[in-house]
């Protein structure tokens, strides 16, 4: 098997190998020289993770945080047609000091998050969206500025989310933060963890995604025993799946494999000796399962010897075209159970504030109603939950109405809040230098605040 | 030998495939001037009388049935060396289409709810996928329902099992079509109205600030048409004066051509309101075209891609002319013709075999536009498609995807359906399953975008894409592993099964068993090294062991499976 293997499977097993020899506490930079950039960063002693929860097909953020005070709430509803929440269905967080003391709500079904909020442990930023300079909607109207490409097509702005590229782009930000503080970690193959598939927010230059299951690591079965009742059946399988190819892509599916064997009896081994978690999660709840995976790795964590950990779950069904009121709130009951459970798993371990957990998604959507739906958008509000999470909203909350200062075309909002600005305040935490900020981030250097303030 | 094969799999690939290229070089030097020549003018017309008068090789015949059907067979691969390959295609022009929604009307008890028969559609499925004999149609048909998407998941789709038989069947029909016609098909079936919210979708209405549902007018394009950026006949970017690429639309286009998808819902007798909005359904309605309800058809002006539709055009006329437009554009030939070559044949086709296949598209030979079977011929027929040396290329050919993996077993192995309806269900879990199952997409952009790239792979550093890819990580590799080798000994779902009887006989002689395993399964693209490790495997099942004959057999297919060089088509 040895011969087969390429740098990459080698390097991980001589780190597995001196991770067992050494013991999670030892020093193993000298192990990781592959790891690039990351060699020149003093590794952190403590532990953090980042956990991006995706809402596949562009939430809609005006029925996700809503304005509360009579005045602006009927200039919401009568915006939307058809689509707009009852306030009686809403769940007040209060006047906001921030926001000039106005008032907003959440809608019933995210009432835990609004209680998080209460606590202290979750936070919202307004109008966050893809930007590469800060643009007003002059500059926008007359292309003055460079803008994200491809605004408001699904694929496209999931990439531009996670990589600010546009699809096809091939590294992301999670997995450069990864990239860059990799040497905290024992093994660099769980510092980015998909539960959720195949994620280019977790694509680093060196370090690669590992993708797991709701329901944790998946051994090869017939590479134990005989299979077949053949006594070579074993290693033969072992030896086509772990090989190199002269064929780029034959290649590349061995590498997949070899990583997964590796990993997988890695973190089985570790999961093993875990404690059981009690923090209930719903069963029926996909997120909510992703979620627990996530919880369960980070419980063993020293197990892996890992220190900074990036993470990618998602949720789907938020295109909400047609059907808005039927859909969204079952949507938003699932995504906050599944953070409320995940933030108590944290307490549980006792990472709460360690553990970072942020929403995502392609875009915001129009203000303007389609009848039963709204339509692609840009800018949305999003929520960050974690015991190091300052509470309130940050950012600009805009005023919901049509024809404003932010509206580009039926309510779609101009950001006000890039998304690397978000992502720069997530990597301070995070502990990524300022140095190498930009070296994550590119285009964190065309905006004044690289630090929104919402996690402390 | 357990430590050898892990290398020299490496180095013996290229000595194979050039031992192979030996082995038919005589047949296929006639072929091959032919080819060259047909290169070299870009003429792919004259491909099916040239590849007509060749001798094929099994293997080749193989290999030619891996990209066009679900996978060989004898039969088929007999079918393929007696015809040629173009002669094969005209004969599958020809077959009669098997079709799902028949099978569906047959299984459905009017007396219960229709979504209690969504499994149906899998069983109905599977079984021409692995039995139906018009093959090429099915296989075209699964393609086109990778890009022009609906899906099981959506709840309303679920609940509506005979109107995804039947777009499934649409889809075949007009397979063999004009993608003019499937365009108009796809964009009025109502089960993509559902997915796509075009159904039931208003007018504007300035008095509420309402507006016409976006949905169905950005994917027409950016997903079943145009795409994003203006192309060169040959699929590369066109760009500005500055480098850049130039984009096909804005977002005043999205909203110009959203007025023109207003006003259509289910069909019936009537275009009453009450019908609009889903009331007195027709009992057919899942399966007829949507029709136009012109009381809900905006009669604004309608611009869009520098089309103007003048105020008070209905909606018959201005789908008609919207859909005029995108078919006429020059970007669908390439843009339509390079994902069709990515699901049958290649994730990286070059810019020429582009050029060729959106030549085709552009011009039938006869003057037609749009037509599918010209299509079809220059995908399949291409020099780039068809040729040896093409196939020994370090980056030729595309991953296997997961559902073709079961289907090129099921085939090859002549399975049968112990119930006879077929039912491998759904597989779409990763960790236990096959990560994929027809049909269920998770969203209308498919499984697999055709852009997608690998981070951090030498696939990615070569500047290459490869769709398949975006479903394979290290969960699923493992679990389409386990789901295989549980496939192979007690069958699919437990239903499909395959006694292996033209194989068993072969049991006794590893190195013939292995041989037959991978001419079915690869059209002989084994490197000598992954061959001879196998079939080492199997001859280590002792002779007089029980069930050794079967065992035998069967490890021979997992052990092929399990290949890298399986699991890629060269």
């Amino acid at each position: 098997m040895s011969k087969g293997m390429n740098p990459v499977r080698r390097q991980f097993l001589s780190t597995a190998g001196a991770l067992s020899v050494l013991g999670a506490g030892s020093p193993l930079a000298l192990n990781l020289a592959g790891v690039g950039a990351a060699a020149a960063l003093a590794a952190p002693a403590d532990y953090r993770a980042l956990v991006c929860v995706f809402l596949f097909g562009g939430n809609d953020q005006t029925n996700t945080v809503v304005p509360y005070d009579e005045a602006e709430y009927a200039v919401y509803r009568n915006a939307r047609p058809g689509i707009a929440r009852d306030r009686t269905d809403l769940v007040s967080l209060g006047p906001v000091a921030a926001q000039g003391g106005r008032s907003f709500a959440l809608p019933k079904e995210l009432a835990p998050l609004a209680t998080l909020y209460a606590q202290g442990a979750a936070a919202i930023v307004a109008n966050v969206g893809p930007l590469v300079v800060p643009t007003t909607k002059a500059e926008y109207r007359n292309a003055a500025v460079p803008l994200p490409p491809k605004l408001f097509s699904h694929n496209d702005q999931q990439s531009v989310w996670q990589s600010s590229d546009a699809e096809g782009g091939t590294v992301g930000w999670g997995g450069r933060f990864g990239d860059l503080l990799a040497t905290a970690n024992g093994s660099p193959t769980f510092t980015a963890v998909s539960v959720s598939g195949a994620a280019v927010f977790l694509a680093g230059q060196q370090i690669l995604q590992y993708q797991v299951g709701s329901g944790g690591p998946v051994a090869i079965s017939a590479l134990t025993g005989n299979p077949f009742g053949s006594p070579r059946a074993a290693a033969t399988l072992r030896q086509l799946l772990t090989a190199t190819y002269p064929h780029l892509f034959d290649n590349e599916y061995a590498r997949v494999t070899a990583r997964s064997i590796d990993a997988a009896a890695a973190l089985s081994e570790a999961l093993a000796g875990a404690p059981a978690l009690t923090t209930p999660f719903p069963d029926d709840n996909p997120l909510a399962q992703q979620l627990r995976m996530v919880a369960r790795i980070i419980s063993v964590r020293g197990a892996l010897g890992a220190r900074r950990q990036v993470f990618f779950v998602s949720q789907g069904g938020y295109d909400t075209h047609d059907n808005q009121l039927g859909t969204q709130p079952g949507l938003h009951a699932g995504l906050a159970a599944a953070i409320d459970s995940f933030y108590r798993a944290t307490v549980e371990l006792g990472v709460a504030g360690s553990v970072t957990t942020f929403t995502a998604s392609d875009f915001g959507r129009t203000l303007s109603s389609n009848g039963d739906g709204s339509d692609h958008g840009w800018g949305a509000h999003h929520f960050v939950v974690g015991g190091a999470v300052r509470s309130g909203i940050h950012g600009r909350f805009p005023v919901v109405a049509l024809n404003t200062a932010e509206d580009v075309g039926s309510g779609r909002l101009l950001p006000t809040t890039a998304v690397v600005q978000y992502a720069s305040t997530l990597a301070r935490w995070f502990g990524v230098p300022d140095a190498s900020l930009t070296d994550a981030l590119p285009d964190i250097v065309n905006f004044g605040t690289r630090d929104l303030g919402f996690l402390s | 030998m357990a430590t050898e094969a892990g290398t020299s799999a490496a180095s013996d690939r290229r000595a194979f495939t050039k031992a192979a290229g030996q082995e038919h070089r005589r047949q296929t030097a006639a072929a091959a001037a032919a080819i060259a020549a047909v290169a070299a003018t870009d003429d792919a017309s004259a491909l099916p009388q040239l590849f007509g008068r060749q001798r094929i090789s099994a293997a080749q015949a193989a290999r030619f049935l891996a990209q066009a059907t679900f996978g060989a067979d004898d039969r088929s691969i007999a079918e393929v060396i007696a015809t040629g390959y173009a002669g094969w295609i005209e004969a599958q022009f020809a077959k009669p289409q098997s079709l799902h929604r028949a099978y569906l009307e047959s299984v459905i008890d009017p007396a219960q709810p229709q979504q209690v028969f969504r499994n149906a559609v899998l069983d109905s499925f599977w079984t021409q996928a692995i039995t139906g004999a018009d093959q090429l149609r099915q296989r075209v048909a699964f393609a086109l329902s990778e890009i022009f998407v609906v899906s099981q998941l959506s709840a309303p789709v679920s609940q509506r099992p005979r109107g995804l038989a039947d777009y499934l069947d649409m889809l075949g029909r007009e397979a063999f079509g004009n993608f003019r016609s499937l365009l108009d098909r796809v964009s009025l079936h109502p089960i993509m109205g559902l997915c796509l919210s075009h159904l039931r979708n208003q007018k504007e209405d300035p008095a509420t600030g309402r507006v016409p549902d976006e949905n169905y007018a950005r994917e027409v394009m950016q997903l079943f048409t145009i795409g994003l950026y203006q192309l060169n006949p040959d699929g590369t970017a066109r760009l500005d004066g500055r480098g850049q690429k130039i984009p096909t639309y804005t977002n005043d286009d999205v909203m110009g051509l959203a007025r023109v998808f207003t006003g259509f819902s289910w069909a019936g007798p009537d275009t009453s309101n009450q019908r609009f909005f889903g009331g007195r359904a027709d009992p057919d309605r899942d399966v007829l075209p949507m029709q136009a309800y012109p009381q809900f058809h905006s009669l604004a002006e309608k611009r869009f891609l520098g089309v103007v539709i003048p105020a008070g055009t209905g909606p018959t006329e201005s789908l008609r002319v919207a859909l005029d437009a995108l078919f006429n554009h020059p970007n669908v030939g390439p843009f339509f013709g390079r994902q069709l070559i990515q699901r049958l044949v290649t994730s990286n086709p070059s810019p020429a075999y582009v050029r060729r296949v959106a030549a085709a598209f552009d011009n039938d030979g006869r003057g037609v536009r749009g037509d599918m079977k010209a299509v079809l011929r220059a995908v399949l027929l291409d020099p780039e498609a068809r040729s040896d040396s093409s196939a020994a290329g370090p980056a030729f050919g595309k991953l296997r995807e997961p559902v073709l993996r079961l289907s090129a077993w099921a085939r090859a192995f002549k399975a049968t359906s112990a119930s006879g309806a077929f039912r491998i269900r759904d597989t779409s879990d990763p960790s236990t399953r096959l990560g994929q199952a027809p049909l269920r997409s998770p969203s209308v952009f498919n499984f697999f975008r055709p852009g997608y790239v690998p981070p951090n792979t030498s696939i990615a550093a070569a500047g290459l894409v490869a769709p398949e890819f975006q479903i394979t990580g290290e969960t699923s590799v493992a679990g389409y592993l386990n789901y295989m080798r549980n496939v192979i000994s007690t069958g699919a779902g437990g239903d499909v099964r395959s006694s292996y009887a033209d194989e068993l006989p072969l049991a006794a002689d590893p190195q013939k068993l292995v041989e037959r395993v991978e001419l079915l399964l690869t059209g002989n693209q084994l490197s000598s090294s992954t061959r001879t490790a196998i079939r080492d495997a199997v001859a280590a099942i002792r002779a007089d062991g029980s069930n050794a004959a079967l065992n035998r057999v069967r490890l021979a297919v997992f052990l092929v499976m399990a290949s890298p060089e399986f699991l890629v088509i060269n």
